[in-house]
């Protein structure tokens, strides 16, 4: 249907990159890019509304239904401190595993697979603690800056006393 | 080693259920039942633990039961006297095999001395009865401990020269007048029910001196060799001063059913005719590793004694020396030894060849009542199924909903065929969901064994009743329903029931009653504990709640909610710290156990006359009947388990308390109110008077009532977790999937009264 199941390539690309280098699903945000590693997301669907969960902060936007299990939704714009997303049927969720839970993150649209060296990723600055808090590091690629998303701090503290 | 594990854990599991049965069965002898039919299932019961204890080499546990099993039989025949004394050593040793059971399945090892009293006490039973001559005493007490037996072999050889008239005329016993003969061929179903020819042999031998010799001659070619078959057969010759037919039936009495047995007087001749057999050693290897005989039953075999009847026979089969033994049983074989169905007299006609054996043994498989067939299925397969068929349900109501009123007047088969639909998994729903329900009688059974010992280490004298143990529960409530039970029952023999001199004082039966019981109540379980001791001390909780802080100190709380502080975390009311309760793991246990499963816990006492302790359970973990109700837009759904009733706000009386909060006045009771859309932060899209009440019943009767948009109606939903991918969120006990796809959340109704708690302390 509308999801992309990205487990039958997942073979390929590993067999292909190595050990030195690293492939992401890049996908954007206003017009920055941000990328999370291939082997963590499960699939890609267009974004068709989710149930809102009280007493959560606003950057969860709720619980969909995956095939009979509830996952919950983050709004990565929300997460950044950028405000809510308004979602429309273009904008995108992907379902990833973060430890052994699954989770979709909110984004714009899917832009992009990249494969990248290791070695080319980047510290991500000091300054803006949230920076450091949410990314993993930083790589260039197509002289673009790709963020590289750290899932277990996007999802964490959801909860409003949290 | 896996599969060893394996066979472990099946036979642990069998175990288990023997154990059960034993507890069902004493229940039953205790209550005056003695037939035969119960000590028959208490033996086999025994008898199955002890074989498979013998197969993993758990030896403990297979000389305890042993020396137990030797005394049900003696019970079984008579010997011993079913008295209550014997019964309640019974009752004991069943709780000691239980003890060795758990031990051997823990991998520790119980003090060697674990049980030697009651060993020593059945051996002294077994022997006090038995007889009162010295020489049996001796011989009977040897049986129980030894079980010396001695076989005396008399090599044969045929087809060699020494097979002349000589051999043959050699009597077989050296007693011939005084023996008896028994031809004793088992049946496949004597093995199957875990039976030892070899322990028929030695009890035999406790009846007199014995000979042993066993029919090879039914072995099939290797290529032919079905292992489950049987192939053997034995003549035995017993000889002793008193051995009378029926003590020899008795032996038997056990396999009655899957074995023939011809027993004739003075070493005559058994009245089917063995035709030969041969023992060539080297031949007989093969068979005695196919057949992975005993080391006595190897014995046996090289020892071969053929009685005076076979002798016309065997030596024509003798002189054709040529014949190896194989050729010579397959010859042999269509003129196998059967005897009828029930061989009393010894001279039973022969039906014809073709009911060999096995063919004879199957077809009695077939008379024998069939009685409830089951299979072991992993939990998780069912799981898996249950699942499944939430989904179905979900897509089935989701179908049914896009049939809209022009779509149902175009297509009317359609619809139909949807009706058809709905009924089909509504009733797979309910098998599913009947495939995982189980009678509570598993965790019932438990309980008797836990006052017994409670009765002692208190030193009361309590008695349990059972009702409604056929109640059935979703396995996954039961396995959660031990802890809380064994919790609440100690709490009744503990600190409920008082001791018998108190009771006596009070004009009451020095026996104390703790009644547990299990009833279905609409979509719940009610499970009641109920003792009839003195009653909660309201100043001694209350005394104790407000030293521990529980209850603030000007703050009077009723009668029925110093009752419920007993479920406080920590609380325990016992004076001192036995190793039965106070070891600050108490009533609390019970109540978060049974939170977690969606249940509540109820207590209501009253001084003098005892304690009701009310547990009320969902059917079913999986499937829950609720209301869908709106709030600021959205579906959300309130079990109907917890809902008294639903009231329309402009109908209802609102007050307000000095914290701002909200109370309704609902005939004469005030209830809080909980506003979901304020507690939830969503925007309320109705106009107040519009709104509804629904008023809830949380644990002990404490309501709550829910201020909700509007009512949408009920239905059945799965419960799905919110905390598999997500974490708990307050107020919210879960998710469900509605017909549209969509995610429902579930109202956690309990949870809302304890946090509405917190803010109106705050």
């Amino acid at each position: 249907m509308e999801s992309l199941s990205l487990r039958d390539d997942m073979g390929d690309n590993t067999a292909v990159a190595g050990q030195n280098t690293l492939q992401l699903i890049a996908f954007s945000i206003g017009d920055q890019t941000y990328g999370v590693e291939i082997t963590t997301v499960r699939e890609i669907r267009a974004w068709n509304g989710a149930t809102p969960l009280p007493n959560t902060r606003e950057f969860v936007r709720g619980v969909i239904n995956l095939r009979g299990t509830i996952v919950p939704i983050f709004d990565l714009r929300a997460r950044f401190g950028d405000g809510q997303t308004s979602p429309t049927k273009n904008h995108v969720v992907v379902v990833m595993s973060v430890g052994d839970k699954w989770v979709g993150i909110l984004v714009d649209a899917v832009s992009d697979i990249l494969t990248v060296n290791r070695a080319d990723i980047h510290n991500v600055p000091e300054g803006n603690a949230i920076d450091t808090e949410l990314l993993n590091g930083i790589v260039t690629h197509d002289s673009r800056m790709v963020g590289l998303i750290d899932l277990h701090a996007v999802v964490s503290g959801a909860r409003l006393d949290a | 080693m896996s599969d060893l594990d394996d066979f472990k854990a099946t036979y642990f599991d069998e175990c288990s259920e023997l154990l059960t049965e034993l507890e069902e069965q004493f229940a039953a002898i205790e209550e005056g039942e003695r037939g035969s039919d119960r000590l028959n299932a208490v033996f086999r019961a025994i008898h199955s633990i002890k074989g498979g204890a013998g197969a993993f080499g758990f030896s403990a546990l297979v000389g305890f039961a042993h020396a137990y099993e030797t005394l049900l039989d003696y019970v079984r025949d008579g010997r011993v006297e079913l008295t209550d004394e014997v019964a309640a050593l019974c009752i004991r040793a069943n709780d000691i095999v239980a003890d060795y059971v758990k031990a051997a399945q823990l991998g520790e090892e119980l003090p060697l001395d674990y049980g030697s009293e009651e060993k020593s006490r059945f051996d002294a039973l077994a022997r006090g009865d038995t007889s009162t001559s010295d020489d049996e005493d001796d011989l009977s007490g040897e049986i129980v401990e030894e079980f010396d037996l001695e076989f005396v072999p008399v090599m044969v050889s045929i087809g060699t020269d020494d097979a002349s008239d000589d051999t043959f005329d050699a009597p077989p016993m050296e007693d011939v007048d005084g023996s008896w003969s028994i031809r004793f061929t088992p049946h496949r179903a004597l093995y199957a029910r875990a039976n030892d020819p070899l322990l028929l042999f030695r009890e035999l031998a406790a009846l007199g001196e014995i000979s042993v010799t066993a029919h090879l001659a039914e072995i099939s070619q290797l290529a032919d060799f079905d292992p489950f078959a049987v192939y053997c057969s034995w003549t035995i010759t017993l000889s002793g001063p008193d051995v009378s037919e029926i003590s020899i039936r008795e032996v038997f009495e056990f396999v009655d059913g899957d074995c023939e047995i011809i027993i004739s007087r003075g070493g005559a001749a058994p009245a089917a005719p063995v035709k030969a057999i041969v023992a060539d050693e080297e031949e007989d290897a093969d068979f005695a590793s196919l057949l992975a005989l005993t080391e006595e039953e190897m014995a046996s075999k090289k020892a071969v004694v053929v009685p005076s009847a076979a002798k016309a026979e065997v030596p024509a089969a003798a002189e054709d020396a040529g014949l190896s033994f194989l050729d010579l049983a397959a010859e042999i074989k269509p003129a196998a030894p059967v005897v009828a169905a029930r061989p009393v007299a010894p001279t039973a006609p022969k039906p014809p060849a073709a009911a060999a054996p096995t063919a004879a043994n199957e077809q009695e498989e077939s008379h024998r009542p069939s009685g409830v067939q089951s299979i072991r299925v992993d939990l998780d397969k069912v799981d898996r199924v249950v699942n499944m068929v939430g989904e179905l349900v979900i897509t089935q109501s989701m179908l049914t909903q896009q049939m809209d009123e022009t779509l149902r007047a175009r297509y009317t088969e359609l619809v139909r065929g949807l009706e058809v639909l709905a009924q089909t998994t509504r009733g797979l729903q309910d098998s599913v969901m009947a495939i995982r329900a189980q009678p509570v009688k598993s965790v019932f059974s438990r309980m008797p064994r836990l006052v017994r010992e409670l009765a002692i280490k208190t030193g009361k004298k309590i008695k349990l009743e059972t009702i409604g143990e056929n109640t059935e529960i979703d396995k996954t409530v039961i396995e959660q329903l031990s802890d809380p039970l064994t919790h609440m029952i100690r709490n009744s023999a503990d600190h409920g029931i008082e001791s018998p001199e108190k009771r006596l004082a009070v004009g009451k039966n020095e026996f104390g009653t703790v009644r547990l019981s299990a009833e279905q109540a609409g979509g719940n379980i009610l499970i009641i504990v109920e003792d009839d001791g003195a009653g909660i001390n309201r100043d001694r909780v209350l005394q104790l709640a407000r030293d521990k802080g529980i209850v603030a100190p000007d703050f009077t709380p009723t009668d029925e909610q110093i009752d419920q502080l007993i479920f406080a975390p920590g609380f325990s009311t016992a004076d001192a710290v036995s190793d039965i309760s106070g070891r600050g793991v108490g009533m609390d246990v019970v109540l978060s156990n049974i939170k977690k499963i969606g249940g509540s816990v109820h207590v209501r006492s009253r001084t003098g006359k005892g304690t009701r302790m009310t547990l009320r359970l969902p059917l079913t973990l999986a499937v829950l009947d609720v209301m869908l109700v709106r709030l600021g837009g959205s579906p959300y759904v309130v079990p109907l388990s917890s809902i008294v009733e639903t009231i329309q706000c402009s109908r209802a009386s609102f007050d307000r308390v000095p914290s701002g909060g909200r109370v309704l006045q609902v005939r004469g009771e005030y209830v809080q109110v909980a506003d979901l859309c304020q507690r939830f932060g969503l925007p309320s899209e109705v106009k107040p008077d519009d709104q509804f009440v629904v008023l809830c019943e949380t644990e002990g009767s404490q309501k709550l009532a829910l201020v909700v948009d509007d009512i949408i109606g009920q239905q059945q939903v799965v419960i799905k977790s919110l905390e598999e991918n997500f974490e708990r969120v307050e107020g919210i006990a879960g998710g469900t999937i509605l017909g549209d796809g969509n995610v429902a959340l579930i109202v956690d109704v309990q949870g809302l009264r304890t946090t509405q708690l917190h803010q109106n302390a705050a």
